[in-house]
């Protein structure tokens, strides 16, 4: 008997602290060393696997199954961003309604849209249409034993999946970001000059002032290094799926927590890095 | 032919969803009530979410405050940016992260539950016992996630004011006092019945979803998969819908300001 066995024998419920704690390490450092190997294929995938990219690309943008007859992840981000859009107008014009300075309610979609709530909202539906997609997939692939096929055969899993859905969601949120920045744009809008009946000169001239081309481009910054992060844990989840038809519903309910609080924080702290203390933002113009 | 197919499936689906929330609602005062199931799922919702919460309040008031008080500092009004924390807390990121945890965290794992029972057939099971799967698993996971949903949204507003006052005061140089002086200048009793209201709705709505979803399930782990990943889908296009509605509503009736 080693004297581990008698430590943990004498001690159990130290020893189950411990090994709890181990194991969260040991998970930890799993999940690293998995985004490092796919980060590390994305060459691989660009050069080997190029029509699997592509066609992940096609899937991805267009959807599969269920999600294709509402139109796909592009309808779903389309549509959040719109009724957040119309948020502005609701919330944001009615606010300043009671200062009567209404007038800047273009501004407001101008600067809120840009900064605060299509980053937030476009983040949400990536991981609820993409993100959530590929961990269904890959955890079904899991399950059913594809994965070790795939090795048996000779292909590199991580290359062939992870990487290659990597490379696609990346190169899938840019047209996505354009609807959702235009959705959030359009829907503002519409809200303020046709439901609150605000004239569209006013509306416009106060969303051209305010509207900052270059926040407009670190918001697409912000959308890519999401993407990134998004697909990084679920594919992680998916590949690593465990425990029957219940384990593939479990991972993707917790790849959707993880890749929602993990994407918040990305976004949180690259606006903190781009727009820092004084916020690249003067009222003068 | 392969058209009228294509158009009929989503509607049937349509048409279950609404069968089902009908037969929950009617079902739901009827005796016995699973009380068990009840406060088993209630723990088991609220267990799911509180941790994604707290992670997620935290950087959503965060972000929102610190955008909100860059113009406050910009127009010289610093000291009112607790009105701005306090007012987008609990008119719009306290129902919103309440949604994305409660749909994203707990009717997620309620569908996967759900889905592989299906899967395994023990609902066919119940059936053949004579007890109604509606009543005895439906039911009770609906309440449950009103309930939890209620509860997450008040948790939600205090740890988003908390987060917000910390970060303008330590890292913006709001002065406290008056932070929390200008909290209740825009935002009253009203607007905090309001969230309730709205959290509610989200919880019930986002309940439903789950429970359709994982008990028509069909088709292996692959199908599992595919009904959490619409469950995430739908539960988050119609709650941000009913929050835009809802949102309007209230403006309406109760004002947006001062």
């Amino acid at each position: 008997m080693s004297a581990a066995t008698v430590i943990a024998a004498r001690y159990p419920r130290i020893t189950r602290t411990v090994r709890g704690w181990v194991g969260e390490g040991v998970r930890i450092g799993e999940q690293t060393q998995f985004y490092g190997q796919t980060i590390a294929a994305i060459g691989d995938a660009l050069f080997r696997y190029k029509t699997e990219t592509l066609r992940l690309i096609a899937q991805m943008g267009l959807g599969t199954g269920a999600l294709a007859l509402i139109g796909g992840s592009t309808a779903v981000v389309g549509f959040l961003t719109m009724m957040t859009g119309a948020l502005v107008a609701v919330q944001g014009y009615n606010l300043l309604a009671s200062t009567s300075t209404e007038a800047l309610t273009g501004f407001a979609s101008a600067f809120f849209n840009v900064r605060l709530i299509s980053p937030l909202t476009a983040a949400i539906a990536l991981a609820a249409t993409i993100g959530a997609g590929a961990t269904a997939q890959l955890g079904a692939m899991r399950i059913n034993e594809e994965i070790d096929a795939l090795e048996v055969m000779g292909i590199r899993s991580i290359a062939y999946l992870a990487s290659t859905r990597v490379i696609a969601g990346v190169i899938v949120v840019i047209p996505l970001y354009c609807v959702a920045m235009l959705m959030s744009f359009t829907a503002a809008r519409f809200g303020t000059t046709f439901i609150y009946d605000q004239s569209t000169g006013v509306y416009d001239h106060y969303f051209n002032t305010f509207l900052i081309p270059t926040d407009l481009i670190w918001s697409f910054f912000q959308a890519f290094a999401m993407a990134v992060v998004i697909m990084l844990v679920h594919t992680y989840y998916g590949y690593t799926a465990t425990g029957g038809p219940a384990g593939v519903g479990e991972a993707v309910g917790r790849a959707v927590r993880t890749s929602l609080v993990v994407s918040a924080l990305v976004i949180l702290f690259v606006s903190l890095a781009i727009y820092g203390r004084g916020g690249n933002f003067n009222m003068s113009g | 032919m392969t058209f009228s197919a294509g158009v009929a499936k989503p509607l049937r689906a349509f048409g279950e969803f609404f069968t089902v929330t009908g037969q929950t609602l009617a079902l739901m005062p009827r005796r016995p009530f699973a009380w068990r199931e009840y406060l088993s799922q209630s723990w088991f919702v609220a267990r799911v979410s509180l941790l994604p919460t707290l992670l997620l309040a935290i950087p959503f008031t965060v972000l929102a405050v610190f955008t909100f008080n860059l113009l406050l500092v910009e127009f010289g009004a610093a000291d009112y940016s607790g009105a701005g924390a306090a007012d987008g807390t609990v008119t719009q990121i306290g129902p919103i992260v309440t949604v994305l945890v409660v749909s994203g965290a707990g009717a997620t794992a309620m569908c996967a539950d759900l889905g592989a029972r299906t899967i395994r057939e023990e609902l066919d099971a119940l059936r053949v016992m004579g007890i109604n799967p509606i009543q005895s698993l439906v039911v009770p996971r609906v309440l449950a996630a009103t309930t939890v949903a209620v509860l997450l949204s008040s948790l939600v507003i205090l740890v988003g004011i908390v987060g917000g006052f910390f970060f303008s005061v330590y890292f913006q140089n709001v002065s406290p006092g008056s932070f929390v002086n200008s909290m209740t200048i825009i935002t009253g009793i009203g607007k905090v019945v309001v969230a309730w209201i709205k959290a509610a709705l989200f919880g019930m709505a986002a309940g439903l979803i789950a429970c359709y979803k994982g008990i028509s399930v069909g088709g292996g782990p692959a199908g599992v998969g595919n009904a959490v990943n619409e469950t995430v889908v739908y539960t988050f296009v119609t709650l941000f819908a009913i929050n835009i509605i809802a949102s309007a509503v209230s403006v309406s009736a109760i004002g947006a300001g001062v």
